[in-house]
């Protein structure tokens, strides 16, 4: 390139650069800039990543995208993005991009054991129709099951769970985002009764205090991060406090960093309740009117499997714990019981019931919570002093108590992905309850989403096991008969019976429960905990998986069938962020060769079954509900007659393609020139993701969960919309008579979840009267005691290990480690663990470490230094690596109340390799 | 050949120091500045791939610093943007590239 060209370019890109973030332009480079990009078409779109959900740009030309930069009038991001975002453009170039689908196949046949071979989409729905009846037929609903994501669009997840729910009458779909969000979800329904967060972003400007708690912000939430420096820079008076079990790069430019052994985070906050009691800093006048208090059973397993007839021989030790567990000392301390105490775990099916309990109940509980008693329970660093540990313990309770101080909480995966994650996140909330520090400007505990839908899709359009659409769950009658209404269903088609959570699913492949699963927009047998025994499931039990992706990943790689899906920007489609902002896109480019969209996918497949085939009467196992046969779902074919419908109408023509859908025309002037392959390659004459769209936002509008119309989102002044949108009016921060229109006039704050408020009264250690008290407009203050991790080092298996993630990589890495750039500046997993450890075990930095744990063994390359730092005792190494299946050794434990795996802390033992 | 757009943040009364440091960088230029905000304007330019990712660390790694981050990014005339792969992921000849890896075999 000539050096005149090139310095043109640069001036250009600098203008576009300073433009973006807002700076005057220097003479002449507005003018340079345009130039440049002239025959370039500009559109907004949203980072592919993380939840933060940035604004990006995207400029196509001829059909390729070539260059995309930071959203100026976005207002997550303000025109910045971190380095995976500002790749957005290239995650679809891979050169092994699946185009074509691919069947196993031997002489021509489906074989199991066969060699993947490409094969027409015709081909390949047609064996997938054949192994879904033969799978449908043998074990009914509940022997089918979809794989479902935190990073569907709005339509795709909406597509599928109405193909699965109404369709099939399955609740076997279960989200990634259960990995991830679980634990958050079921602390903002115990206490709230409706999930998502009440702030929004812009707490971070409000607020003077950031405690960070199990959140690598620096590295997973990386432009929110850098609004907190911005705001860390601007006031000395602003504080920020990284809580952390390892030392990393959010600790940069905090002013503490807290290290904490795994699991005591349930002693720290319950330490901050007791001190706010004890310096007589509760806001009585806020909780009185506001809250109440509630507690619930501590004997509820750890979510593993209640039989070892699965388990390797090494593993048993801990599942034995789901039975039965030995009290530690401590949590003999913690819950007023005594040392060495055999408990049984009697409430594994009931984790969630709670009860009502006095605040003078609730001062009790929390009495053994000491300084002296936490400080030695919770000191993470062994070289750090007892002293020094007390006294930033204190200190943080003195930032939450500050009178003068606002205090904003950020969590997530360290506590959603916990054996208590949802205790953890209860407790969040009982810290703020108690200080009256919630649901206003700089104030309140606030839970950041990993992916970029988990919000808007998993927990909106309710892709998990027990959820319909705006909050609703299968196991209530009344939102069954809602959700029948708005899809026109007759009643009784949805099944009442919760599915299996993503976890479960695997376990039902591996004990031969379900045989036929459809992998959607994740890589579950990458990022599964205890990964070798549903690695050996898909291979070697009689099952039939199929996995819709844009790459090969590991899923696809152990399937039997994948079909090549759309990329982000191949397609239509909407995203929410943990802000509760709904943002959407156009369509830029095609999707490469035979790819489609996963609506197409999901509309093609609907169209191979008829009413006949799936609304006679069901068997489902276990079933029992009232109005219902046990064990069965009823024939609803006469109703459907009744209703209009034939027995021969497809799932598609009732589900998907309805008079109602298909009055969303195509072409619409909403598209401005922009293309959609899913119109194109089912040659309709109807826009399925406008009208999918605005079926969904049936079930929210006047349910607390308005989202506004499809085209509002595409207007060029908005940047997305965060929920409720009423009147034309985002709601910024909810349960806050100033700003959300369903607070009730006059009461200053109201939470009105309408989820578990009514409730027996109790005792800390069980419910004393039948009778339930209505708590409509409360907020739940729970006492969660302390409970050890079920799997700690040991003489044999000696050190910990948490997984996680790298800036550089998004989860599974299908995407990023296909971007050379973000591929070389993070090659692999790199085992990081203390200098010490390494030298007492022979091993250098560089050196190949096998790592073992229970379940499994990897090999990594040993890391001692760089952005991760953790303690003696203490390893850390991320997931996204499928060269390295840290995922072999992490236990399938989970926080039994959500179901979200913990995986944070497993016992492993490391040596040379 | 890459170039990047990035906005870097000078601490308070660091954004001379800064920018001189910033002009010793090799592949970079500035652009321009403002003294109000300490933010600034650069161009970075590397001859592979894993130099702007090079670039950026260094930059970061500048004293005086409190952001940089790469706002734009352009990529027109690279006519194969993804040339490389990770090893496991590079057996991409065919339909190769979709055997069952060694990692999930022992
Ligand atoms: S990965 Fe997250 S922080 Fe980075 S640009 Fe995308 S949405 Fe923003």
């Amino acid at each position: 390139m000539e050096i005149t060209r090139r310095e043109f370019l640069k001036s250009s890109i600098a203008a576009t650069t300073a433009a973006t973030v807002g700076m005057p332009l220097i003479q002449g480079a507005q003018a340079a800039s345009e130039d440049f990009e002239a025959d370039w078409q500009w559109d907004k779109g949203v980072c592919r990543f993380c939840g933060t959900g940035c604004g990006i740009m995207v400029a196509t030309k001829k059909g390729r995208i070539v260059a995309t930069k930071g959203d100026p009038d976005a207002p997550v991001n303000r025109g910045l993005n971190c380095i995976k975002g500002y790749f957005n453009g290239k995650i679809q170039y891979g050169k092994d991009r699946l185009t074509q689908p691919l069947m196993r196949m031997t002489d021509g046949k489906f074989d199991k054991k066969g060699k993947f071979t490409p094969v027409s989409w015709e081909q390949a729905f047609d064996e997938m129709e054949r192994q879904f009846r033969k799978a449908y037929a043998e074990k009914g609903p509940a022997g089918v099951a979809v794989f479902g994501s935190g990073q569907y669009t709005i339509q795709e997840g909406y597509a599928s769970a109405k193909l699965m729910k109404a369709g099939f009458r399955s609740n076997n779909i279960d989200p990634n985002a259960r990995h991830c969000m679980a634990s958050a979800v079921v602390g903002f329904i115990q206490t709230f009764g409706i999930d998502e967060p009440a702030g929004n972003y812009d707490d971070i400007e409000h607020t003077d205090t950031v405690v960070s708690w199990g959140a690598n912000m620096a590295e997973c939430h990386p432009i929110l991060w850098s609004r907190v420096a911005d705001r860390r820079l601007s006031s000395d008076d602003v504080k920020i406090v990284n809580l952390s079990t390892y030392a990393n790069e959010t600790s940069n430019i905090a002013d503490t960093e807290i290290l904490f052994k795994p699991g005591t985070d349930l002693a720290i906050w319950n330490y901050i309740a007791r001190e706010i009691i004890k310096r007589d800093a509760v806001n009585h006048d806020f909780v009185d009117k506001h809250c109440v208090f509630a507690t619930g059973p501590y004997d509820i397993g750890y979510g593993m499997r209640n039989t070892d007839k699965y388990a390797f021989d090494a593993e048993k030790d801990i599942m034995a714990k789901e039975l039965e567990v030995t009290l530690t000392a401590e949590e003999a301390i913690a819950q007023r019981r005594k040392t060495g105490e055999k408990v049984k775990q009697n409430n594994t099916k009931k984790p969630v019931k709670h009860w009502l309990i006095t605040y003078e109940d609730f001062k009790e509980a929390l009495d053994p919570y000491t300084l002296d008693f936490v400080s030695q329970l919770a000191k993470g660093d062994p070289d750090e002093s007892l002293d020094d540990f007390r006294a930033k313990l204190k200190l943080l309770a003195d930032l939450y108590i500050d009178k003068g101080r606002k205090v904003v909480s950020f969590w997530t995966m360290g506590f959603n992905q916990h054996y208590r994650g949802s205790w953890i996140n209860e407790q969040a909330y009982m810290v703020h309850l108690l200080l009256g520090k919630q649901s206003m400007p700089g104030n309140g505990a606030f839970s950041l989403t990993g992916q970029p839908s988990a919000c808007g899709t998993a927990r909106e359009v309710g892709t998990f096991a027990h959820r319909l659409p705006a909050d609703m769950v299968v196991m209530n009658p009344k939102h069954r008969a809602r959700s029948e209404q708005i899809w026109k269903l007759p009643p009784r088609t949805i099944n009442p019976k919760v599915g299996s959570h993503i976890t479960k699913i695997m376990r039902d492949l591996e004990d031969g429960q379900v045989k036929f699963a459809w992998v959607q927009v994740n890589n579950p047998f990458q990022a599964t905990a205890n990964a070798n025994h549903w690695l050996k499931a898909a291979r070697e039990m009689d099952n039939f998986i199929v996995v819709s992706d844009p790459y090969p990943t590991i899923s696809a790689k152990v399937s039997d069938l994948i079909l090549p899906s759309a990329m982000i920007f191949e397609k239509w489609g909407g995203y929410g962020n943990a802000e509760r902002r709904t943002q959407m896109w156009r369509e830029q480019v095609p999707p490469p060769g035979q790819a489609r969209s996963d609506v197409w996918q999901a509309m093609e497949f609907a169209k191979r079954f008829r009413l006949k085939d799936v609304w006679g009467e069901q068997m489902v196992p276990g079933l029992e509900a009232e109005g219902f046969e046990s064990g069965k779902l009823p024939d609803v074919l006469d109703k459907a007659r009744e209703m209009g419908y034939s027995p021969d109408d497809t799932l598609y023509d009732v589900l998907f393609a309805t008079p109602e859908n298909r009055k969303f025309k195509w072409p619409d002037k909403v598209a401005k020139g922009h293309d959609n392959h899913t119109v194109k390659a089912g040659a309709l004459d109807w826009f399925p993701e406008k009208a999918l769209y605005q079926e969904y936002v049936q079930f929210g509008r006047g349910h607390e969960h308005d989202l506004a119309d499809f085209d509002v989102y595409y207007r060029d002044d908005v940047r997305g919309l965060k929920w409720p949108v009423v009147d034309g009016k985002e709601t910024e921060w909810r349960f806050n008579e100033k700003y959300d229109p369903y607070v009730k006039k006059g009461s200053g704050f109201e939470f009105y979840g309408k989820a578990l408020k009514e409730l027996p009264t109790g005792d800390l250690d069980k419910p004393t009267s039948k009778e339930k008290t209505s708590l409509a407009g409360k907020a739940k203050i729970f006492f969660r005691p302390y409970a050890a991790p079920p799997e700690q080092p040991d003489d044999n298996y000696d050190l910990w290990m948490c997984t996680g993630r790298v800036l550089e990589h998004w989860h599974t890495g299908t995407m990023t480690r296909r971007v050379p750039e973000l591929h070389r500046a993070v090659p692999t997993a790199l085992f990081y663990m203390h200098p010490k450890d390494a030298e007492d075990r022979g091993l250098k930095r560089k050196d190949v470490a096998m790592v073992e744990s229970r379940r499994g063994k990897v090999q990594a390359v040993v890391e001692t230094q760089g952005r991760d730092d953790p303690p003696r005792g203490y390893t850390f190494i991320a997931f996204f690596d499928e060269g390295v299946l840290v995922n072999k050794l992490v236990p399938d434990i989970t926080c039994p109340m959500s179901k979200e795996t913990d995986f944070k802390k497993c016992a492993v033992k490391v040596r040379k390799a | 050949m890459n170039i990047s757009g990035i906005l870097v943040v000078a601490g308070p009364g660091r954004l001379d120091t800064v920018k001189e440091q910033l002009g010793r960088l090799e592949g970079v230029d500035v652009h321009q500045h403002d003294p109000a905000s300490g933010r600034i304007i650069v161009t970075l330019e590397a001859e592979d791939v894993s130099g702007e990712v090079e670039g950026l660390k260094r930059i970061k790694a500048l004293p005086g610093i409190v952001l940089a981050e790469m706002v734009y990014h352009y990529f027109e005339d690279d006519p194969h943007p993804v040339s490389e792969l990770p090893p496991e992921l590079d057996e991409v000849d065919g339909l190769e590239g979709i055997r069952v890896p060694a990692a999930l075999r022992d």
